[in-house]
């Protein structure tokens, strides 16, 4: 019996959340669930246990870097692979997001199969 | 008489010395022969051995004949199996291409695949969302993140047609400012900068313009002007004036996009503010009753 895998997609768009968890419908075994921001994401990270976490960084409420930020510092999620997705392509917004606990940085406009290899790389799905 | 006669005749009988001579040379003559065959018995012996020796030597060397045949046998049998082992290896290494071929084919194939897929979602996905609400600011909020987030436009405007004083009024921008943006009036042959006049032309002719190959940040006129049109009618223009700088160029399925944002945004719009002007009234059964198969228009005849 293959594993099952638990991801968390925080973003406040529902246009591009409806696309990433197309995308993401494509990796075998995934569960996603939804976060329409921050502190919603934060809630839902609260008494579960999430393989991999992708978000938005330009969201209301509590934006993408700060629940990075937050995350790293929860004893259950400090080790979660967290790709964030947004439309900054600077290297300077990519140095931000990696020093405060990023794993990988996606800009948009997303490719589905650049979100799937990612997601799958930072799992460590071979197939 | 018989003594005359007896005188007279000659004794046939050898002497006795003769006789002793005949003797001697007769056992001189029988030793000589068994002597000689003896030599001769001996000779044949020694001729026998030798010739025993030498049936040996051709036996012990047809036996070693026999097996370097054999063994020649055996190393032709070999080469023969080392040939076919080739022609295997040969096959087998043919097969291993043909597979290996087909499975890059299958994988450029399963990825094109996954690309349409993609951007079937993508296409789902925008044409959902503009349709999901009948509220005017929900629908330009999904019409700015489409092209935002889906297109990947940086600056952009959303120009709608004021038919009453002949302009086009743009409702929605980024990266540029709405205010400053102003209407640009269409069919009565003014003059304009070259990127109104892009606009204007993209209404007035109802064919987008949409700038392939590298889109670059000081351009002046529209990288794209997508004319929204219901039934045909151009009611409005979607200008993109700049793309995000990781997005250097439209795309395939940017070009999808533009298709349906054609079609869908100016209904969506002008839905939207037609059910906003009727306070949210859905109308009334009755306009639908008149309607039925026999009314449709007729689609023209096959050629």
């Amino acid at each position: 019996m293959s594993a099952e895998y638990t991801c968390l997609v925080v973003e406040d768009s529902p246009m591009m959340r409806q696309l990433l968890v197309f995308a993401l419908s494509r990796v075998k075994n995934l569960r996603v669930t939804e976060a329409d921001d921050g502190v919603d994401g934060l809630r839902k990270l609260a008494g579960n246990n999430y393989d991999i976490i992708l978000t938005d960084i330009n969201m209301p409420i509590m934006d993408g870097l700060k629940l990075v930020k937050r995350v790293r510092t929860d004893p259950v999620h400090k080790d979660t692979p967290i790709v964030v997705i947004t439309t900054e392509g600077s290297d300077e917004d990519r140095q931000r997001a990696i020093a405060l606990g990023a794993n990988a940085y996606i800009t948009k406009p997303i490719q589905a199969p650049q979100v799937i290899a990612k997601v799958k790389e930072l799992l460590k799905i071979t197939t | 008489m018989m003594d005359k006669k007896a005188k007279g005749r000659r004794s046939d009988r050898p002497p006795v010395d003769l006789a002793a001579q005949l003797k001697l040379q007769r056992d001189s003559f029988v030793s000589t022969f068994f002597k000689k065959g003896a030599e001769f018995t001996e000779e044949l012996v020694a001729e026998n051995d030798r010739l025993r020796g030498a049936m040996a030597d051709l036996e012990r060397e047809n036996a070693s004949l026999r097996t370097q045949l054999a063994s020649d046998e055996a190393i032709r049998d070999l080469l023969r199996k080392i040939e076919e082992l080739e022609r295997e290896k040969q096959a087998l290494l043919s097969h291993v291409h043909e597979a290996e071929a087909y499975s890059t084919q299958f994988t450029s194939r399963h990825a094109q695949v996954e690309e349409e897929l993609a951007n079937l979602a993508n296409l789902h996905v925008a044409s959902y969302h503009l349709h999901s609400t009948m509220r005017l600011p929900l629908v330009v909020r999904h019409l700015r993140e489409l092209l935002q987030q889906l297109v990947g436009a940086r600056a952009y405007a959303i120009y709608v047609a004021d038919d009453a004083r002949g302009e086009l009024v743009a409702i929605a921008a980024e990266g540029r400012d709405v205010v400053q943006l102003t209407a640009i009036p269409y069919g009565a042959g003014e003059t304009h900068d070259d990127a109104q006049a892009a606009v204007e032309r993209a209404f007035v002719t109802g064919i987008a313009h949409v700038e392939e190959g590298p889109i670059h940040d000081d351009r002046v006129s529209p990288a794209a002007c997508l004319p929204m049109t219901i039934d045909d009618r151009a009611v409005g223009v979607i200008a993109i004036y700049a793309l995000l700088p990781q997005k250097g160029a439209f795309v395939a399925v940017d070009f999808e996009l533009f298709k349906m944002l054609g079609r869908h945004a100016g209904s969506a719009l002008v839905g939207a503010e037609l059910f906003a002007a009727a306070d949210g009234r859905i109308p009334g059964v009755g306009v639908f009753q008149g309607l039925s198969t026999s009314n449709f228009p007729k689609s023209a005849p096959a050629a």
